[in-house]
């Protein structure tokens, strides 16, 4: 079993016509004197033609132009149609939730954007912070429990130890990212695979949390500075969604806007390639960890600004991680589809968000949602991958 | 048993097998022998299956195919397989393994019958004379014992053994010497028996030494049957290589200082304590069949693989042990089969610029800019065909991929380049412009190594070509006195055990 996640649609196809270029088959390595610069006069009369090892066989480089050429308008097309497809069904959500008779009064008002975005805003950094190890071909599945350990550790330093917010809240985040060095470590250095390791850390985490609290919620004595968050605005933003903001930025900056971002994009493609180009392919894979854990752990912290409360309970960690990863797969097929990318993320995010957010206020039952989201997740996937390998086909 | 009457089969630009005859008899060991190339693989192909002929008649016993034939047929007439690599499950028991190739006895509801197929396994091992018992996993056999392992589960249920035949593909090459000569005495065993056989094989001196009748082909063509003891090896040679063998060159000149690249000592893999120099503008090649252990070299010098003991050198300066270090000291390898160990799923700018990324983060942000006029600089100095440097690598023909992979390491100019079948999978014109790639890196002072199966390739591209067999260099051949069928010849020449030429 391999434990690459497969990032959707983007595998070369094994038996495509671009894989097959690299084997020759049994076609002889046979005279080449030739066409050698360095031995002109070599060539070789009566041996039959030098060997066309590759795939492209006997297809004269001037037809392979213009094939090139005729497709590549209607490559480009598929393109923009994969790349911004998402987004145009989130728009074409809106319109419709706008103009359909049942939900238009409700829909389209300022106040019902904001309660989206201020309930989206935890969901969106956890999925933001399962995108980094993913990007480098690792699953975490401690997201969601990191983020539980975050939320309670910070409501316990300020409920039961009466520390300072601002100290609790670097604590909250100082455990996550210890948690994300650990399991980075356990990963690059012992070997064990990341989907293995981080569901180990999930369970031992919320073990932990119910040995810690006895399964008692913490209700009491949160600083309300933090609980304001969820309601303060800030021009005219909730601040929560400020916060995912910031964080999506930081996020693709540390992706598109730092080596690491770009090392951890080669080693999650070939981790072989990575290596013979001189990567340090186990700093780039813990780090990835910590970022990870730190940015779940800054869930976990708004997530206690959210509710007010903390509950250790095992649902409330998977409840967050699965549309986390969810997301990001869905993310992973738009903006810059095959990648795992932070706009992306949010708009899969968002897909989801508004839709349930207009049935529910359709008043459509409550299970939809989550057919709608496997569907969705699926079919998105699913035709990202056709138009891949359609493109990949007709290159 | 088996006939082929004029067999062909062309590839896109290379006529692989062209009107080949040949037979197979009752109770005989044929040994089919020929240079990396000559069409002894496709052969083989053909009679499993794999590929169909262009044409001929392939017969067996009084079956006649006059297309080919499909897998399932070649397995109903009794064409049996065994390849190089045995195909064995080496976690697996002996029953397993054997029962894998023909399916496990069950009872009605689909439990498996232990019992009838410890029974089964029993016989087979009897049959065969494999010491060992139907538990034992065949990851703890003797390397010569799960060969035969593989020959009983191809063989099992070959009712005498005068029907059918075995294709035996290099079997002795991955066996240390002491089991080749068991398997060998277990095959004329077979053979007393009547089973017979078709041995592929580039050990001429092997080959000999054992079965009845052997099969030369070169170039696709079989240029001629002989009976084996009567045949003398330097005629077989010169039969697969096509001229007469000549004398080794003298002993090797060790240029006088100067040297880029030092080579002291490496053993990896099967080779052995190895040394040589390259010296700056140089291009050598290291001639070897598959298998020899030059790719290995290429990977102990770039430090992908740890050797077992030597020393790797660069301008005097002795190289860290990681793939960074190589490459800190100015040493690029371009490894085969590039798809697997070269590109990226990612456009042609991000896989141009893997090794050099952090040279483009400037006050704390990637310069897009910079980036992207290099890579569109290089495109244009590297002659690479792809629509913009955006372009996924995948979707560029095979010459163009390997002229990224190359030009990722030629912008940086190399002070070492070390290449490994630089022209796998790249098309004839595309091929050409390689070659010129690698003359004018050397132009520039970088000492090059090249590895390849083609000895064309490296009789035409290199100033000097050293000969890897038996895990040592035994020839040093200089321009202009390199010929692929010298070089044939010194890869297939069989050693004395503990001499040097």
């Amino acid at each position: 079993m391999s434990a690459q996640p497969r990032r959707p649609g983007t595998e070369p196809d094994p038996d495509g016509p671009q894989a097959t270029a690299g084997i020759p088959p049994a076609a002889p390595h046979e005279a080449t004197a030739g066409i050698l610069p360095a031995a002109p006069h070599e060539a070789a009369a009566g041996v039959p033609p030098a060997s066309q090892r590759a795939g492209e066989g006997g297809m004269g480089r001037g037809v392979w132009a213009r094939r090139q050429a005729g497709e590549h308008s209607a490559s480009r097309a598929l393109g923009v149609t994969e790349r911004f497809g998402l987004v145009f069904l989130l728009v074409a959500e809106i319109v419709l939730f706008s103009v359909l008779p049942k939900t238009s009064s409700t829909f389209l008002t300022v106040q019902n954007f904001r309660t989206v975005a201020a309930n989206q805003s935890v969901l969106s950094i956890a999925a933001l912070a399962s995108i980094l190890p993913l990007t480098g071909g690792n699953f975490d599945l401690s997201v969601g429990a990191v983020a539980l350990l975050s939320d309670i550790a910070c409501a316990a330093a300020t409920a039961n130890f009466h520390a300072p917010l601002a100290a609790a809240i670097v604590v909250a985040i100082a455990i996550g990212a210890a948690i994300g060095l650990m399991n980075g470590v356990i990963v690059a250095k012992a070997g064990v695979i990341a989907l293995i390791t981080t569901l180990g850390t999930f369970y031992v985490i919320i073990g932990v949390l119910l040995w810690y609290t006895g399964g008692n919620a913490i209700v009491t004595g949160i600083p309300t500075a933090l609980t304001n968050v969820n309601v303060q605005l800030w021009l005219g933003v909730p601040e929560i969604a400020v916060f995912m903001i910031i964080s999506a930025l930081v996020v693709w900056y540390l992706l598109a806007h730092t080596p690491w971002g770009r090392y951890l994009h080669a080693v999650g493609s070939n981790p072989v390639a990575a290596r013979l180009v001189g990567i340090a392919i186990d700093r780039v894979v813990i780090l990835s960890f910590v970022a990870s854990g730190t940015f779940a752990a800054i869930a976990g912290v708004l997530e206690l600004a959210n509710s007010g409360s903390a509950f250790p309970n095992v649902n409330n960690a998977s409840g967050l991680l699965l549309p986390a990863l969810a997301s990001a797969f869905l993310g992973a097929t738009t903006i810059r589809p095959g990648r795992f990318n932070v706009l992306g993320t949010l708009v899969g995010v968002f897909f989801i968000a508004v839709a349930v957010q207009g049935l529910t206020l359709a008043g459509v039952a409550d299970w939809v949602q989550y057919v709608l989201y496997g569907a969705t997740l699926v079919a998105a996937v699913a035709i990202s991958s056709i138009i891949r390998r359609q493109r990949a086909a007709g290159r | 048993m088996l006939y082929l009457d004029g067999l062909s089969k062309s590839f896109p630009g290379t006529r692989a097998l062209s009107d080949v005859d040949l037979d197979v008899r009752g109770g005989e060991i044929h040994a089919l022998v020929g240079a990396n190339g000559s069409g002894k693989s496709t052969l083989v192909k053909i009679l499993a299956g794999v590929y169909r002929p262009d044409g001929g008649v392939i017969r067996v016993g009084d079956r006649v195919f006059g297309g080919g034939l499909s897998p399932s047929e070649a397995r109903a007439v009794g064409l049996h397989f065994v390849h190089q690599d045995l195909a064995v499950f080496t976690d697996l028991s002996v029953a397993d393994n054997i029962a894998i190739g023909r399916g496990f006895d069950t009872d009605p509801l689909g439990r498996i019958r232990w019992r009838s197929v410890r029974r089964h396994t029993s016989r087979v091992l009897d049959r065969f004379h494999i010491a060992a018992r139907p538990d034992t996993p065949v990851g703890a056999l003797r390397p010569s014992d799960r060969t035969m392992v593989a020959i009983a589960r191809a063989l099992q249920d070959q009712e005498g053994q005068d029907s059918g035949v075995l294709v035996l593909d290099e079997p002795t090459t991955s066996l240390p010497d002491a089991d080749v000569g068991l398997l060998i005495a277990a095959l004329r065993r077979f053979a007393e028996a009547g089973q017979s056989m078709l041995f592929i094989s580039h050990d001429i001196d092997e080959a000999l030494s054992f079965v009845d009748r052997v099969s030369v082909l070169r170039d696709g063509r079989k240029v001629a049957t002989l009976d084996a003891p009567r045949a003398d090896r330097d005629q077989v040679v010169e039969l697969i290589t096509g001229r007469p063998v000549g004398r080794l060159y003298p002993a090797p000149q060790r240029p006088d200082g100067g040297a880029r690249l030092q080579v002291r000592n490496v053993s990896v893999g099967p080779v052995r304590d190895v040394s040589f120099d390259v010296l700056a503008g140089e291009i050598v090649g290291l001639a070897g069949l598959i298998g020899s252990g030059a790719s290995e070299i290429l990977q102990a010098i770039f430090r992908a693989r740890p050797p077992r003991g030597g020393s790797v050198a660069v301008d005097g300066a002795a190289l860290g042990d990681r793939p960074r270090d190589a490459i800190a000291a100015g040493v690029s390898y371009l490894p085969a089969e590039r798809s697997r160990a070269g590109f990226f799923d990612a456009g042609v700018r991000e896989n141009l610029s893997a090794p050099e990324v952090a040279r483009y983060w400037k006050y704390l942000f990637m310069s897009m800019g910079r980036e992207r006029a290099d890579a569109r600089a290089t495109i244009a100095r590297f002659g690479i065909r792809a629509t913009s440097e955006e372009q996924n690598l995948a979707l560029l023909s095979g010459g163009n991929q390997q002229k990224v992979m190359l030009a990722r390491w030629l912008r940086r100019d190399p002070r070492v380049l070390l290449l490994d079948e630089p022209t796998q999978g790249v098309d004839v014109g595309a091929r050409a412009e390689v070659y010129e790639l690698i003359r004018a890196a050397a132009d520039r002072g970088t000492a090059v190594l090249l590895v390849t199966v083609d000895f064309e390739e490296i009789a035409g591209l290199c100033d000097r070509a050293l000969v890897i067999n038996d895990g040592r260099v035994v020839a040093e051949l200089h321009k202009p006195g390199i010929d692929h069928q010298r070089l044939t010849e010194l890869a297939l020449r069989r050693l004395e055990k503990g001499t040097t030429p």
